[in-house]
């Protein structure tokens, strides 16, 4: 099962210029261009990446920010494995949008458990020199609203991107190993008695 | 008027029939015969008979021909569809023939290799005919050229047929009772101007019925259209009852590509000998022709584009035109003045205006920064293109900035070279895109529609193919038609094509058809590297005027007895864009790296390249 490749949808979403497009494209082609051109529409990218042994094709969406277009952005949600809410730590009202970010998610991509769908949130920008939003309290949002993991990432200079988007796998691939477990208790207590007694004995 | 010719659009021999316990009809153990799809009379018929002694002959060579290069000109001579009501299919000796237009389901199983059940109006239902040797692929596909086949949302192991066989006949009708018979002939003579405007015919019954029960006489079943629009735009509520339905429609191959070629740019020079003495542009029509044709020298551009977009009246004096020029320069600062004025204060209790300079911030630091006027931290013409747009916001508030306005705005500024004038050249030329940018962008929607309906008529197949990959929305088009093919094209491409649109030649919707082009030229690149690296977009050839009566016209936004109706369609040529499209070296970044595509589009199949352009 490990050899098997998997595809997992991630979409970036955010407001506009916080460096969604920067993200994917540090991340997929390890390039970073300062002035890259704002998406219009929605466009994706895919990597191929290894993570505790699983093979994983990631194809990660990337989503034009402004209001304007929710209606063209919003039918690509469905689907999605894992949403990367991402705002810039130099953009404070980035990130008091977050809640809407996060709430127009789970309603368009009719996410049937909210409470354990994989969220990451991205701080980016960590390079630029004044920061309007702290650590502590990105930090904070994300213990409130579901202990999202929180990661400020540059892609600029490359930091916490590859792990940021590892960490969006490993939450996927959680959320399928507890499926998996649920379905496995109800068989394994059969199979863990005979077990037991055979240590014990 | 009829055609007493048999034709034979498929043939496959090697294609079984199991023994039925049922039926005495098929006692035997395996029985091969051959399948056909003809064109019998005046109507098509799919027939499977045993093998005779000499059926082997037929060669697989022949069944490769089905798609005949001029099917529509076999299937336009259809005069009239026999009558069909509860003929049961003729079935003789276990062979059986049925009219397609009888045709109701086609049930697909693959175990092994493909069996396939016919089942028939009436549920007269066939032996099972099954494909051990293969082909059953192309024999759906042939028959695709006859019928809409969409899968069963209940099983998809059924294919249903869509086609509302009245509705169809009637429109080939139409084809050939009206004055536009001629267009069998033009078929032979000109396939290239001819083939659209057949297309068009088909296209006035979706129109037609879109404009509601005042053309009830023409009109199709609501729930087709209601199909047709939801398809196109999900979330639009259109009431869907029934399949999908759309008629039948043939694969269209045009042959070889005529030669055509672009004129000579119109010169400083040139445009100036069309000035009269007062300053008033004489022989407009003659002037729009040779920028349609040729577009315009750099030089001028300046004075040029003021005109095409509408700033400057063609029929202004110079005197009138500097009186303008005042009045505009003067509301223009005004203008400016209103947002250069709000204090820091307002601005906090105003979040429209903040989220709308904030946004423009951003994106002028994210607009064409590699082009010479726009590069570099402290660049001037960041400013302006800011200016610029700040102030529109205070033009246009309930607009505001929406983004793709800057890429609009750039390449104008670029060539004005001047805030002002670029300001109210990109004022015209967002009153032609303001729907793409409002709320509901309802006017991107619309296009949409009218696009995935120009490529359905124009490429079935490769629209079913789209549309089997969740595709038939056409997304991928979002950006190509909001920021008029900005993106897709170098610089001084853009320059070009913007200009040769704003003549608003041949058709209004003329970028429609760039991106219909865009689809074709995307193919190619995919079959062939070299064709890409030629450097060149072609135009897709443009019927003559006359022969696209009202549907395709209509989304094409052709304007009856307007001077462009006089345009001779087979000088409409290529465009020289000096560059292939965008992002085309993909392969330091891997086989499967779909640059800017569009996830619907993942299949390893040809077409899916088609996101190599994005």
């Amino acid at each position: 099962m490990a050899a098997k490749s998997s595809l997992f949808k991630v979409i970036l979403l955010g407001d506009g210029g916080v460096g969604k497009s920067s993200l994917m494209n540090r991340y997929v082609t390890n390039k970073f261009d300062a002035h890259l051109f704002h998406t219009i529409g929605v466009e994706f990218l895919n990597k191929e990446l290894e993570v505790d042994g699983h093979l994983v094709t990631m194809q990660i969406w990337d989503t034009a920010g402004q209001e304007r277009f929710r209606s063209l952005r919003t039918p690509f949600y469905r689907g999605s494995d894992c949403c990367l809410l991402t705002f810039s730590v130099d953009d404070s009202q980035s990130f008091l949008n977050l809640g809407n970010w996060k709430k127009e998610f789970i309603y368009y991509a009719d996410v049937k458990e909210p409470d354990s769908f994989p969220f990451v949130v991205l701080g980016n920008k960590l390079d630029v020199a004044d920061r309007q939003v702290s650590t502590e309290d990105a930090q904070q949002w994300c213990r409130e609203n579901g202990n999202f993991p929180y990661y400020e990432t540059s892609a600029k200079d490359a930091t916490n991107v590859a792990v940021a988007f590892e960490e969006a796998v490993r939450r996927v691939l959680a959320v399928e190993d507890r499926g998996d477990h649920l379905i496995h208790t109800d068989t394994v207590n059969l199979h863990r008695k005979p077990r037991s007694s055979a240590t014990c004995c | 008027m009829t055609f007493p010719v048999t034709q034979v659009i498929f043939e496959q021999d090697g294609i079984f029939i199991h023994p039925s316990t049922d039926s005495s009809e098929f006692q035997d153990s395996l029985t091969s015969g051959f399948l056909r799809i003809l064109d019998k009379d005046s109507s098509s018929v799919v027939q499977w008979a045993q093998c005779p002694g000499d059926g082997r002959h037929r060669s697989v060579e022949q069944q490769q021909s089905y798609e005949t290069e001029w099917d529509m000109v076999n299937t336009v001579s259809f005069k009239k569809k026999p009558s069909t009501n509860g003929e049961a299919p003729e079935r003789t000796s276990g062979a059986f023939l049925f009219n397609v237009s009888d045709l109701k389901t086609i049930k697909v199983k693959t175990e092994g290799w493909c069996r396939l059940t016919f089942c028939l109006k009436e549920h007269v239902t066939l032996p099972d005919l099954h494909f051990h040797q293969g082909g059953s692929d192309s024999f759906l596909d042939s028959l695709r050229g006859f019928l809409l086949l969409t899968q069963s949302p209940g099983d998809q192991s059924f294919l249903v047929v869509s086609s509302q066989s009245k509705a169809l006949s009637q429109s080939f009708e139409n084809l050939l009772d009206d004055a536009t018979f001629g267009l069998v002939q033009k078929f032979k003579n000109d396939p290239y101007t001819t083939t659209l405007g057949g297309f068009s015919k088909v296209t006035n019954y979706i129109f037609d019925a879109f404009r509601g029960p005042e053309m009830a006489h023409r009109q199709r079943p609501a729930e087709e259209v209601a199909d047709l629009i939801s398809e196109a735009i999900p979330g639009l509520e259109v009431n869907q009852q029934e399949e999908p339905g759309f008629e039948v429609i043939t694969r269209i191959d045009l042959g070889p590509r005529p030669a055509v070629w672009r004129g000579e740019p119109v010169s400083a020079e040139a445009w100036a000998e069309h000035i009269d003495a007062e300053g008033r542009v004489q022989n407009v029509a003659q002037l729009k022709e040779a920028v349609f044709k040729g577009g315009l020298c750099h030089a001028a551009r300046r004075e040029g584009w003021k005109f095409l977009l509408g700033y400057f009246p063609w029929d202004t004096t110079r005197e009138e035109r500097k009186g303008l020029h005042k009045r505009k320069t003067d509301e223009y600062f005004r203008m400016k003045l209103q947002w250069k004025s709000v204090s820091e204060e307002q601005e906090r209790r105003n979040s429209r205006l903040r989220d709308y300079r904030s946004l423009i911030e951003k994106d002028v630091n994210r607009t064409d920064r590699t082009n010479k006027f726009y590069e570099g931290p402290d660049n001037p013409g960041l400013i302006l293109l800011h200016d610029i747009l700040m102030t529109y916001c205070m033009y246009d508030f309930d607009l505001g900035y929406v983004q793709g306005m800057s890429d609009l705005l750039s390449p104008i500024l670029y060539v004005m070279e001047n805030e002002v004038d670029a300001f109210w050249c990109f004022v015209s030329f967002m009153d032609q895109m303001h729907q793409n940018f409002e709320e509901q962008m309802q006017g991107m929607k619309a296009q949409l529609i009218h696009l995935s309906t120009l490529l359905r008529l124009l490429d079935l197949s490769f629209w079913n193919y789209l549309e089997s990959q969740d595709s038939g929305y056409l997304y991928f088009c979002f950006r190509w038609l909001l920021i008029r093919f900005k993106r897709e094209l170098s610089f001084q491409g853009v320059l070009r094509l913007w200009e040769v649109m704003w003549t608003g030649l041949p058709c209004q919707n003329f970028h429609l058809l760039v991106c219909l082009h865009l689809f074709v030229c995307a193919c190619l690149c995919a079959l062939c590297e070299d064709i890409m690296r030629a450097h060149y977009l072609y135009l897709p050839q443009f019927p003559h005027p006359q022969d696209l009566p009202s549907s395709v016209g209509e989304i094409l936004g052709f304007h009856a007895d307007s001077e462009q109706s006089k345009l001779d369609g087979s000088e409409f040529g290529l465009l020289d864009s000096p560059q292939p499209p965008r992002r085309w070296h993909t392969q330091d970044l891997g086989e499967d790296f779909i640059p800017n595509g569009n996830g619907h589009l993942r299949e390893t199949h040809d077409v899916y390249k088609l996101a190599y352009i994005l």
